[in-house]
């Protein structure tokens, strides 16, 4: 799944640490969530949206299901 | 796009009041106490058996301390901890009866059930799983 997380967090000049500080989490699991190694629960997912001020389809993009031909 | 009002910062669960330290050490410290005080008490006493649950209550209340503390784990903090036991839980398992079939089969050792010579190898698989788990997620 790919996540916008990094460009939103850029974007308002804060750091991985503020970040995790205003979602309430650590600083790894921003950083895993930003390096895709971790793929956050429903409820984090949302409240990172509603912290960028964004719908949660438009942080976490999920991949085009494959077609069976 | 479909917005959200921002969000007000996400409370964190508020971490055991005991500490990490002193109710570990205090179960160390009951063991200690009751494995010093057995070997003066004749097996078998009321005593003897009052002496040798000393560490229960403690050990229970280590029990409550590390649930709370997983509790006030983030969820990636949380998988860590989960990945970790997944290692050390089927190992621990494969230690213990490993170590009863040695003992069957006439590998016997003085102390072979002591718990301070079983711990580092029940501890040993829950480390490795939690560096394993830290690098996967780190």
């Amino acid at each position: 799944m790919e996540s916008r997380v990094r460009v939103l967090r850029v974007e308002r000049n804060w750091t991985q640490a503020e970040l995790a500080e205003r979602l309430g989490v650590s600083r790894q699991t921003v950083n895993s969530i930003e390096t895709r190694k971790y793929e956050p629960s429903l409820s984090l997912a949302f409240a990172i949206a509603r912290l960028f001020g964004c719908a949660v389809e438009d942080v976490f993009i999920p991949p085009e299901p494959e077609r069976s031909a | 796009m479909a917005t959200h009002p921002t969000a007000e910062p996400m409370p964190r669960s508020r971490a055991s009041r005991s500490g990490p330290i002193l109710v570990p050490l205090l179960f160390v410290l009951a063991y200690l106490a009751a494995r010093f005080g057995l070997e003066s008490l004749r097996p078998g006493s009321m005593a003897a058996l009052l002496v040798a649950l000393l560490p229960v209550p403690l050990f229970a209340w280590l029990l409550v301390s590390v649930v709370r503390g997983v509790r006030a784990l983030d969820e990636l903090e949380r998988r860590i901890q989960l990945e970790a036991m997944a290692v050390a839980y089927p190992s621990a398992l494969l230690i213990v009866f490993s170590a009863g079939l040695l003992n069957l089969a006439g590998f016997r050792g003085e102390g072979d059930w002591d718990p301070p010579r079983l711990l580092p190898l029940i501890f040993l698989p829950y480390w490795l799983g939690l560096a394993l788990a830290r690098r996967r997620y780190a």
